[in-house]
């Protein structure tokens, strides 16, 4: 059939001026953030509609650098550019992959402003922005100092900057880290980042200390780190726990000074990882309630719109961790509903999975991991299990290589 | 003969839902490489149905140790190992 211009420029002007709706055109899903959560959700809504729905996929970034495995480069077991991935597969595969900032979001016109100027329309949207961080959580820190302090809490470049400053470090000298209070993306992350920290100092740096002055009186696979740091690095960590007055804790990134319970001590690197928040966008498109957004257990709607979706860390779900598996796991069950909703597909019950490796040492790797369902209230824990204190060094070391085969798997899974 | 093989006779007597099986299978390649490849963790695409019924089944009576995959098998009903079955041996056609 000959196409008939006058009827093509007709027809394309009315695509562009109306909202997507069912039946007219292809509908659009457009994710904002391209992480475990939103990366997962476009590749999976792109490759199983085979084509039937527009995936446009905003990431300001144009390599993303994943915050799981990021303390292994602190470690020194991987490179920087192993955890870092382009999303030239996830294109190939039918995601128009937008690199620019998703500024400010209309939900009753359905659209997406974007930094650069665009504006998308949008049938669904589904936020996966991961975390911002409270502003004065931590007193004397903010967002100019944090290349005197940095976070590393979003991996790429602050990651770079801690690990050379923890290169830089005089002998004998003293590593800092404030840990935020819960909830914050990946629980044992801190306590793995000290793990690895007091690996490299061990090596390199054997007189160096660590404090850790943590607002918590207890943390994720506690046992397992405080057994790993008493028998790998004897007399280096220092855990300053909320019962001491860890929670009562302030900086000065020009003096390079951490005050814990009154008590100030000169430091040569401080990694402050302050208490955060759901991304910045899903804000500004007023899903939120206090810090952290919503919803329903079912499909990651959100309670504030049934059209507007948040994967991941930004999300308040109910009972899973925020971990980039759990954001992997959520993004398949919204991506199913979508494609759904949009296409009449197949709905299947919501599943959700988790399971966090962490390691203490060079082939000494632990686990935690649980199962969850869908109720009306929220995500609720049906099953799990953690490694134990104790175990074998074979085991340990069969922990860590399996949690280098879930890096493979995960990031395929993730990027194509 | 021993109830595990009871459930893997009557799991491998349902004809897998190959959809509800991809669905289910996302959960999978959390870990196992979608291109079915090893790397540190075993590739299961392509394996026969009567293999991963097995497997799965092993996992879920606990017979087969890996708190993973005991976790994971364990909440898993028959048409859900079957669909699962289905769909990983579909992939290797």
């Amino acid at each position: 059939m000959k196409l008939d211009r006058r009827l093509f420029l007709s027809t394309t002007a009315a695509t562009l001026a109306a909202p997507m709706v069912l039946g007219q055109g292809r509908p659009r899903v457009v994710v904002i953030g391209g992480g475990a959560g939103g990366a997962t959700a476009a590749r999976y809504i792109a490759k199983d509609s085979e084509g039937a729905i527009d995936v446009v996929l905003i990431e300001p970034t144009r390599k993303y650098y994943t915050c799981f495995f990021s303390n292994l480069y602190l470690g020194g077991l991987k490179e920087i550019e192993d955890i870092g991935h382009t999303y030239g597969t996830l294109a190939a595969a039918g995601v128009n992959v937008v690199h620019d900032w998703a500024v400010g979001v209309d939900r009753s016109a359905r659209q997406v402003s974007l930094a650069g100027g665009g504006v998308l329309t949008y049938d669904k949207l589904i936020l996966s922005p991961g975390i911002d961080f409270v502003e004065g959580a931590v007193d004397g820190w903010d967002i100019t100092a944090q290349n005197a302090m940095p976070h590393a809490y979003k991996a790429g470049s602050q990651s770079e900057l801690l690990k050379a400053q923890l290169m830089a470090m005089p002998e004998g000298g003293t590593f800092a880290m404030v840990a935020p209070p819960n909830p914050y993306r990946c629980p044992p992350g801190p306590y793995e980042r000290v793990s690895m920290v007091a690996q490299f100092l061990k090596a390199n740096n054997p007189t160096a200390k660590i404090i850790v002055a943590d607002p918590k009186s207890k943390f994720s696979k506690m046992a397992l780190f405080q057994e790993g740091w008493a028998d790998h690095y004897v007399g280096m960590v220092d855990w300053i726990g909320a019962d001491f007055g860890g929670a009562n804790v302030s900086v000065d990134p020009g003096a390079m000074t951490i005050t814990i319970d009154g008590e100030v001590t000169s430091v040569d690197v401080c990694n402050v990882i302050p208490a955060m928040k759901a991304g910045r966008i899903a804000e500004l498109a007023g899903v939120t309630s206090g810090n952290w957004a919503p919803v329903n257990a079912a499909d990651m709607s959100t309670k504030a719109d049934p059209d507007v979706y948040v994967l991941g860390d930004a999300a308040s779900q109910g009972d899973m961790p925020k971990s980039g598996f759990a954001a992997n796991s959520q993004a398949k069950v919204c991506a199913n509903a979508i494609r759904g909703a949009l296409t009449g597909s197949r709905i299947f019950p919501a599943k959700f999975s988790n399971t966090c490796w962490s390691l203490i040492g060079t082939d000494n790797g632990v686990k935690v991991g649980a199962t969850y369902e869908a109720t009306d209230e929220k995500i609720a824990k049906v099953d799990g299990f953690i490694s134990q204190t104790g175990e074998s060094s074979e085991l340990r070391k069969a922990t860590y290589q399996e949690s280098e085969g879930w890096y493979a798997g995960i990031t395929a899974d993730m990027f194509g | 003969m021993p109830a595990g093989s009871d459930v893997l006779a009557d799991i491998l007597a349902i004809k897998g839902d190959l959809e509800y099986g991809e669905y289910l299978a996302s959960e999978c390649t959390t870990c196992h490489r979608h291109d079915g490849t090893s790397e540190e963790i075993p590739g299961i695409v392509g394996w026969q149905a009567k293999d991963f019924a097995a497997a799965m089944s092993a996992y879920k009576s606990k017979s087969r140790a890996h708190p993973v995959m005991q976790m994971v098998a364990g909440r898993l009903g028959n048409e859900e190992i079957a669909a699962l079955a289905a769909f990983f041996e579909s992939l290797g056609r």
